[in-house]
């Protein structure tokens, strides 16, 4: 009798386990969409295309480049050769095929929002003798931001899911107060309040889900790192540190608290229901 | 600056633990007790017996505040239960000692453990109350199974066990419903003695049984339950109680 009660709380045990590393690994896997879609919002935001209007032929590339060598907001320019074009294309035309390019290829340093990056690139050219326009990636309000929506859906994404998890684990703590339904009816005989047997069942649940979110959560974290050293051709341990910020490690942080605060309420509730029933016959 | 009593503390303070006058009680839509008029003193024990279903037992919930009165007055322990709050009616339940007919423990913990547990709801700790439940133990002879899950107890260790448990906490006042059902003549008149011995330290006694002949076991004062209505048999002589009101 003894064991079997033993193992039911077992089973509890590895039920918030589970949610907790569900939550968690979701968390993670959040983390990972928001890191992707920002370094190619980086990317993409950082990078423009320069076509070079007068002076024509090599001699208006040459100058052009020579003036965006000196403009601050530049880290490196390079003019589009035909081979790139037509890779650009995705072989829709040979590289044998294409025209003479003015195109130059501009990796920008990150600006603020309310700099007009173009506006000074063509100044700079300008001042080169050079007269050229930027084309720039487009913005949120000319159709794109993909990456923007898709942080906010990995964001509240994850979110949602820690939620459902954390339903889980309260229900589950429910059950363990039902196992404790002796207990609470035995301390409401013996006049503890209805706060006194919930607080006691409660910090029960509690603890019991904060070791299960500890050990969720850790494998959680196992897991996703395994995940990255699979995923990321040629990544060594090292590099694979290097590159973890400290705000992705915050859903292995949060299981244990999370699970803990949902497995506490869900057992005070019960608890306290139990008692009032316990306490009142007729 | 000193706060004046209220009549029902008063009450309290001239050793009237519980006063209960005009009181209707049941459950849900049935009525059970009719016009109850009942009194119980510091040192005193009433034995209360009647038939199966006279409403013992619905008694015994009423004075241990499990039942709200319906009508009439109830005064438990200087408490007025009827209009006492959550927090004050859980302090009145701590000073009383309740011995169930089919007593509830926590079935995996040892005996010692489960009578000790009133002390642990008031914050003591093991070395503190360890000695004091041996005593009890010993006292109502469970010394070989006190460390047995409670499980593993007989029916009458059972009772013994909720006994010793009601005691821990030197309670105001004992409740003890059938506490020798299903026990030998012989066990179930030491029972009631063991509990009429706790007069002694001041405590008030109540005992319901359907056993007339428990009566002459103890000095007690005998009430009869019977379909819902309790009437004095023989009363002790006891001190003139002052008005209720």
């Amino acid at each position: 009798m003894r064991n079997a009660l033993t193992g039911v709380e077992r089973a509890m045990f590895w039920t918030l386990a589970f949610a907790a590393f569900a939550a968690a690994a979701a968390g993670l896997a959040a983390r990972g969409v928001d890191r992707v879609a920002a370094s190619y919002e980086a990317a993409r935001s950082n990078y423009a295309i320069v076509r070079v209007l007068a002076p024509e032929g090599p001699a208006g590339i040459a100058a052009a480049e020579v003036a965006l060598a000196q403009a601050i907001q530049v880290t490196s320019a390079a003019p589009m050769t035909a081979g790139r074009a037509a890779a650009l294309l995705g072989g829709e035309v040979r590289a044998e095929d294409m025209p003479a390019l003015r195109l130059i290829e501009v990796e920008l340093t990150a600006a603020p929002a309310h700099v007009d990056v173009s506006g000074d690139l063509v100044a700079a050219l300008a001042q080169g003798g050079v007269t050229a326009e930027v084309l720039e990636a487009p913005d949120d309000s000319s159709g794109a931001g993909l990456a923007t929506r898709v942080r906010n859906a990995a964001f509240w994404g994850a979110i949602a899911f820690a939620l459902v998890m954390g339903i889980i684990v309260s229900l589950a703590a429910r059950g363990l107060a039902a196992r404790r339904r002796e207990m609470v009816t035995v301390m409401c005989d013996l006049g503890a309040t209805q706060g006194e047997t919930a607080g006691r069942i409660a910090d029960e649940a509690a603890v019991m889900g904060l070791y299960a979110g500890l050990i969720g959560g850790v494998l959680a974290g196992v897991a996703g790192f395994a995940v990255l050293m699979l995923a990321i051709p040629g990544v060594n341990l090292d590099a694979l540190i290097g590159m973890i910020l400290p705000v992705d490690l915050t859903p292995i942080a949060a299981a244990p608290l999370g699970a803990a605060i949902a497995a506490g309420a869900g057992a005070r509730a019960a608890a306290s229901y139990f008692h009032a029933q316990a306490a009142r016959l007729g | 600056m000193v706060r004046a009593n209220t009549p029902e503390q008063d009450l309290f303070e001239r050793g009237i633990l519980a006063r209960l006058s005009g009181v209707d009680a049941g459950y849900k839509t049935a009525t059970v007790l009719f016009g109850i008029e009942f009194e119980a003193r510091t040192g005193e024990v009433a034995l209360i017996t009647g038939p199966a279903a006279a409403g013992k037992t619905t008694f015994m919930h009423l004075l241990r505040l499990a039942l709200q009165p319906r009508s009439g007055r109830c005064v438990i322990l200087g408490t007025e239960v009827g209009k006492a709050s959550a927090r004050a009616r859980a302090n009145v339940k701590k000073r009383i000692g309740y011995v169930a007919e089919n007593p509830t423990f926590i079935e995996n913990w040892t005996a010692f453990d489960n009578i000790a547990m009133p002390l642990r709801l008031a914050g003591q700790k093991p070395r503190d109350y360890a000695d004091d439940v041996r005593e009890l133990v010993e006292f109502v002879g469970l010394t070989d199974a006190a460390d047995l899950t409670v499980e593993k107890l007989s029916g009458a260790e059972r009772h013994r066990a909720a006994i010793a448990r009601a005691l821990a906490a030197k309670p105001a006042l004992i409740l003890a419903d059938d506490p020798t059902a299903g026990m030998s003549p012989g066990d179930g008149r030491r029972i009631v003695r063991l509990l009429a011995e706790m007069r002694r330290v001041g405590a008030g006694v109540i005992i319901a049984s359907q056993d007339e002949t428990l009566a002459d076991c103890a000095p007690l004062n005998h009430w009869r339950m019977e379909r819902g209505r309790l009437s004095p048999i023989s009363q002790k002589a006891s001190e003139e109680v002052e008005a209720f009101e």
